[in-house]
C-alpha cells in the first residue's frame, strides 16, 4: 500500500533533486517498474482493506488539504481570476466549518478498500501510466530543445507526473470520503500544474478554467460529505463501503450521491464541462496521454461507477445514463469539425468518457460490466493514440490533421501504430467495440441512451475514418523508409500496442478471473469479502458470459484481421513497373513520373493539386453546437440534482 | 451440428457471388430495357469479372490492396454471421469494418477522384449506419435478443411490428446498391462526375474483388431484408426479391442527388421512422 501512493511521492521529490538526464530517467524507469510490480502484485494478492496506524496520517491529510486550497487562493489572487478565487473559497469555508464548527470526527475503518475494481483501476494507472512517465523522459526532452529553453524544467514536469500516478492509486484505494477527497484534491492539483507547465499565456489561461471547473466539483464533494455526516450521524456515513452497501437511510442519500455524481461528471469533462478537458490540450503530450487514459478522468467514471448501487433503479439512475449517453453523441458530433489531431482524441475521450458514465447510469450487471471493459480497453488505446500524437508531432512539429497528409511515407512505422490504434477504437475485433457493444446490448433499459449510443457510434467511424484517412493518402511510390523511433518512444508505443491485442485477444479468461468480480463488486454494493468471485450477480456460467462473450468468437476475428489487412500488407509486393500514377483525366503533368501531383489546370498553367478533408465546421463546429449543447448539458444536470432533491 | 454449420457456411460462401452475380446480371438487363435498350446477357457480370482478373495488375499505391482484401474479408465475414444465425448487432459492427475499409482503400492514394468517392462513402455510412443499428435495436425489443436465431424461432414475422424500420432499411438499401438517388460514391452508370469515385483507381484484378465483394453484399443486404419475415423463410426472400426489383425501379426513375441532402433525409425521416418504432415497442411492450 505505502509502496503505491507513497512510492511516487518519494520518487518525485527525488526526481526533483536530481538535475542529471539520465540520473533521472533512471528514478523514473526504476519507479515504473515498482509501481509495475506492485499492482501486479496487488492482483495476485486479490481484494483486502487496510487502516494505516502509527502515525496521525487523519492530521497530516487535514493540514495538506488546506494547504492544497490556501494554494488555490493564492493562484486565484495572482492570475486576478475570480472564478478561481470564488470555488477556491467556496470549498475552504465549508471545510473548515466541518472541522472546527462541526468539530467531525473522520476516523473511518478501513481507511482504504481494495477491491476488484480498485485492482483493475490500479493496473491501469500503474501500467499504463508508468509507460506514459518513461515516453515522457525522452519527449521533454525534446519538447524544450524544439522550444530552445534556457532552464530545464523537466525534473519539475516529471514530479508533477509521477505524483499523478500516487494520488490517483490514493483515490481509487480511499474508502474513507474525507481522503478520497484528498487525494481528489491532489489530482486537481497536479493536472493545473501538468497543463500550466509550459507558462505561457494561454496554457496559464486553461490551467485556471481546469482549475475552476474541478474546483466547483471539489465544492460540490464538500457538501457532499457535510450533508452526509449531519444527518446520518457522523463518520458511519463516511465511509464508502456504507454508502454504497446500503447501511444508511436509503432516500436521504441521495442528494448527496447526486452531487458526488456530478462531481465525477466535472472531473471526466463531460458537457457542458468539456471545454477544461480542451484547454489541456496545450500541455505537452504526455500530459494529454496521462489526463485521458490513465488518470484525472478515469477518477470521474471510476467515482460515479463506484456509487452506482447507491442510485440503483432511482430517477437519478436514468438522468445520469442521459446525461453521459447525450455527452457521448455531442461529443462524438463535435469531433467531427475538429482539424487538430489532439482535439479529436480530446473529444473521443469526452464522448467514451459518457459512454462509461452512461453504462454506469444503465446499471444493470450487464452494463457495470460494459462499463470496466471499456475503462481498460480505453485507458490502453487512447493512451497509445497521444503517445503516437506526440511522436507525430514530433515528427512533423504540428499538431493539424492536414499536416499529416502522407505521413505513410514519412514515418512509416508511426504511422502503422496510430493506424492500429484508431482501428482499435471503433471497429471489430478490438476491446473498444466488444464494450460498446455490449453497451448497447444493455442499453435497451432507457431507450433513449440506446438511440444516442447508436448515433454516436456511427458519428465515431465518420471521425476516426477521415483522420486515418489522411494519414494513408501517398502519392503513388515504392520505397517508405522505416523512420528510427528513440527507445523511450518505441517501449511505450510497442508496450501498449502489444496490449490492446494481449488484452483484446485475453478478454475471455480476463473477464472471467476479473471483470465479473470486479462487476459484482460494484453491482452488490460491494461486500468484497462476502461476495468473492462465485456470486449470485454475476457467475463465470451466467448469463452475460454465455450470451454475450460466448457469441463474441474472439479468435477467429483476429484471425480475419490478419488475414484481411495484415497478410495482404505482408504478401503482396508490388513491382516499379507496375506503378502508375494517379487518374487525372490525361491532364498529368510531371512528364510520365507517378509520383507527381502536377496537373495542366487553366491555360496549361502547371498546378499542384491539393487535396483536404470534410470538416463540417458550418453544421458541426463548435460555435454552432456549444449553445444549445451545453444548455442541454446544463438542463440534464440541473435534473440530475434535482432528483436527488425531490425524493426527500 | 458442427458439420451442418460448416455445410451451411460453404455453401453461401461459393453460392452467394453466383446469385450475387446473376442478379446484377438481371439489374443490368432490367435497367436496359427500362432504358429501351437490348441489354447484355445476364451472366455478363461473370464475364467481366474473368475478364478483369486476366489484366495486367498495374497500382497507385500498395495500401489500396490491403483495403480492398479488407473490404472482402470482412464483407464475408459478415455474410458468415448472418448464415450463422449469430448476433445482429455484431454484424452490423462487421458491415462497418468492410465498408470503412472501402473507405480507406478510396483515400490511401492522393487521387482527387477516389478522394472525393471516399469521403462521400464516408457520409453515406454516416446515413445508413444508425438506421442499421437501429434495426439491431428494433429486434431486440421485439424479441428481447439480439440473436438472428431468435427471430427464426418467433412465428409472428418482424414485419408486422417493424415495418416502419423495414421502410427505412429499403432506403438503406438504396445507398448500398449505390442506386440513384443515392449512386453518390460511386456508380454502375457512366454518368458521374468524379469518375468512378471511390474505386477509380482500382483496376484488373484488385477490380474484380471489388465486383466479387458487391456480389457478396447484395446477398447479405437482401438476406437482412428476409429477415423480416423469416417464418417461413420463403416469404422473406420472396419480399427481397421484390426489394430488389423496386430499388431497380426506383434508379430508374430518379436522379442522383447530393450527398448532403443524403444525410439530411435519412437522419430525419430514416431516423424518426426507427425512433417512433422502437418508442412504440417500448411503451407498449415495456422491457422484455
Amino acid at each position: 500500500m505505502a509502496i503505491a501512493i507513497l512510492l511516487p511521492v518519494v520518487a518525485g521529490f527525488l526526481i526533483l533533486a536530481v538535475r542529471n538526464y539520465y540520473a533521472r530517467g533512471a528514478v523514473v524507469i526504476l519507479t515504473s517498474l515498482i509501481l509495475i510490480a506492485n499492482s501486479i502484485f496487488f492482483a495476485i494478492k486479490g481484494p483486502f482493506t487496510y487502516t494505516p496506524g502509527g502515525f496521525n496520517w487523519g492530521l497530516l491529510i487535514t493540514i495538506l488539504d488546506y494547504g492544497i486550497l490556501i494554494f488555490y487562493l493564492y493562484i486565484g489572487f495572482s492570475l486576478r481570476n475570480w472564478l478561481v478565487l470564488i470555488f477556491a473559497t467556496t470549498q475552504i469555508i465549508p471545510l473548515a466549518y466541518f472541522e472546527f464548527v462541526m468539530k467531525a470526527h473522520i476516523e473511518v475503518t478501513p481507511a482504504f478498500v481494495v477491491d476488484h475494481l480498485a485492482l483493475v483501476m490500479t493496473l491501469i494507472i500503474s501500467i499504463i501510466g508508468s509507460l506514459i512517465c518513461i515516453f515522457a523522459i525522452r519527449y521533454m526532452r525534446d519538447h524544450e530543445h524544439h522550444l530552445h529553453l534556457e532552464k530545464s524544467k523537466q525534473s519539475r514536469f516529471l514530479f508533477w507526473l509521477v505524483l499523478f500516478l500516487g494520488a490517483m492509486n490514493g483515490l481509487v484505494f480511499a474508502n474513507n470520503l474525507v481522503w478520497l477527497y484528498f487525494f481528489w484534491e491532489v489530482t486537481t492539483l497536479c493536472c493545473y500544474q501538468l497543463i500550466a507547465h509550459d507558462r505561457t499565456e494561454l496554457a496559464i489561461k486553461n490551467a485556471a478554467r481546469a482549475l475552476w471547473m474541478n474546483a466547483t466539483g471539489g465544492t460540490a464533494f464538500i457538501c457532499a460529505i457535510i450533508y452526509l455526516y449531519s444527518t446520518q450521524g457522523g463518520a458511519v456515513a463516511l465511509s464508502m463501503q456504507n454508502i454504497i452497501g446500503g447501511a444508511l437511510q436509503g432516500s436521504l442519500i441521495l442528494l448527496p450521491v447526486a452531487l458526488l455524481c456530478y462531481t465525477g461528471c466535472t472531473k471526466a469533462a463531460q458537457m457542458p464541462f468539456q471545454t477544461w478537458l480542451l484547454g489541456a490540450m496545450v500541455a505537452p503530450t504526455p500530459v494529454s496521454a496521462l489526463l485521458h487514459s490513465s488518470t484525472m478522468v478515469k477518477a470521474g467514471v471510476y467515482l460515479v461507477l463506484r456509487l452506482a448501487p447507491a442510485f440503483a433503479g432511482t430517477y437519478l439512475s436514468t438522468t445520469i445514463a442521459m446525461v453521459g449517453a447525450f455527452t457521448f453523441f455531442g461529443a462524438s458530433a463535435l469531433a467531427i469539425s475538429q482539424t487538430t489531431g489532439k482535439r479529436v482524441l480530446a473529444y473521443s475521450t469526452i464522448a467514451n468518457l459518457g459512454l462509461i458514465i452512461a453504462c454506469a447510469g444503465i446499471n444493470t450487471p450487464l452494463a457495470i460490466a460494459a462499463a470496466i471493459l471499456l475503462i481498460i480497453f480505453h485507458a490502453i488505446s487512447k493512451g497509445l493514440l497521444f503517445l503516437c500524437a506526440g511522436t507525430i508531432e514530433h515528427q512533423i512539429w504540428s499538431r493539424e490533421i492536414e499536416d499529416m497528409e502522407g505521413l505513410a511515407v514519412k514515418a512509416p512505422l508511426t504511422t502503422l501504430i496510430t493506424a492500429i490504434g484508431i482501428l482499435s477504437m471503433f471497429l471489430p475485433p478490438f476491446g473498444m467495440l466488444v464494450g460498446k457493444w455490449i453497451a448497447i446490448e444493455a442499453a435497451y433499459v432507457v431507450p433513449l441512451a440506446a438511440v444516442f449510443f447508436v448515433l454516436a457510434s456511427t458519428l465515431t467511424i465518420v471521425f476516426w475514418t477521415k483522420w486515418l484517412g489522411r494519414l494513408l493518402q501517398v502519392l503513388p511510390k515504392l520505397g517508405w523508409p522505416i523512420e528510427k523511433l528513440s527507445l523511450s518512444y518505441s517501449i511505450p508505443l510497442w508496450s501498449l500496442l502489444i496490449g490492446i491485442f494481449v488484452v483484446g485477444i485475453g478478454i475471455g479468461p480476463i473477464y472471467q478471473n476479473f471483470l465479473v468480480a470486479a462487476t459484482n463488486n460494484v453491482v452488490s454494493g460491494n461486500q468484497i469479502f462476502a461476495l468473492g468471485m462465485n456470486n449470485l450477480v454475476l457467475t463465470s456460467t451466467s448469463f452475460i458470459h454465455k450470451e454475450i462473450l460466448g457469441i463474441f468468437p474472439v479468435w477467429p476475428l483476429y484471425l480475419i484481421l490478419i488475414v484481411a489487412l495484415l497478410m495482404p500488407l505482408l504478401l503482396i509486393g508490388l513491382k516499379p513497373t507496375e506503378l502508375r500514377a494517379v487518374y487525372m483525366c490525361g491532364e498529368q503533368a510531371g512528364g510520365g513520373a507517378p509520383d507527381t501531383d502536377e496537373w495542366f489546370a487553366e491555360a496549361d498553367k502547371v498546378t499542384k493539386f491539393k487535396l483536404g478533408g470534410y470538416y463540417f465546421q458550418d453544421t458541426l463546429g463548435e460555435k454552432r453546437i456549444y449553445p444549445w449543447a451545453n444548455a442541454i448539458a446544463i438542463l440534464l444536470l440541473i435534473i440530475m440534482i434535482g432528483c436527488g432533491v425531490i425524493v426527500i | 451440428m458442427m458439420i451442418k454449420q460448416f455445410l451451411l457456411v460453404f455453401v453461401a460462401l461459393v453460392g452467394a457471388p453466383i446469385v450475387g452475380g446473376l442478379l446484377f446480371g438481371i439489374d443490368r438487363r432490367i435497367t436496359a430495357r427500362l432504358q429501351g435498350r437490348y441489354g447484355p446477357p445476364i451472366v455478363q457480370p461473370f464475364y467481366d469479372f474473368f475478364k478483369l482478373l486476366g489484366k495486367e495488375h498495374i497500382a497507385v499505391s500498395k495500401m489500396q490492396f490491403v483495403w480492398i482484401y479488407g473490404y472482402l474479408v470482412f464483407m464475408i465475414t459478415s455474410l458468415i454471421f448472418l448464415v450463422l444465425k449469430s448476433d445482429f448487432l455484431l454484424l452490423v459492427f462487421l458491415l462497418g469494418f468492410a465498408a470503412v475499409s472501402l473507405v480507406l482503400g478510396g483515400f490511401s492514394t492522393k487521387s482527387p477522384y477516389a478522394h472525393f468517392g471516399a469521403n462521400r462513402e464516408l457520409l453515406q455510412i454516416l446515413a445508413y449506419e444508425p438506421v442499421l443499428l437501429l434495426v439491431a435495436i428494433g429486434i431486440y425489443a421485439q424479441n428481447g435478443s439480439f440473436l438472428i436465431s431468435e427471430i427464426f424461432k418467433q412465428d409472428k414475422p418482424l414485419l408486422f411490428t417493424l415495418w416502419p424500420l423495414f421502410l427505412a432499411v429499403l432506403y438503406v438499401l438504396t445507398i448500398k446498391m449505390r442506386k440513384s438517388p443515392f449512386d453518390i460514391a460511386t456508380s454502375h452508370h457512366g454518368h458521374q462526375e468524379i469518375v468512378k469515385g471511390v474505386t477509380t483507381e482500382y483496376s484488373g484484378p484488385y477490380f474484380a474483388l471489388f465486383h466479387l465483394a458487391e456480389w457478396y453484399e447484395i446477398i447479405l443486404l437482401l438476406g437482412i431484408i428476409s429477415l423480416f419475415w423469416a417464418n417461413p423463410l420463403w416469404v422473406g426472400i420472396l419480399i427481397a426479391l421484390a426489394a430488389f426489383i423496386l430499388e431497380l425501379l426506383i434508379d430508374n426513375i430518379t436522379a442522383r442527388m447530393t450527398a448532403g441532402w443524403m444525410v439530411r433525409l435519412s437522419w430525419s425521416v430514416g431516423l424518426i421512422l426507427g425512433i417512433a418504432n422502437i418508442a412504440y415497442i417500448y411503451f407498449t411492450k415495456g422491457v422484455s
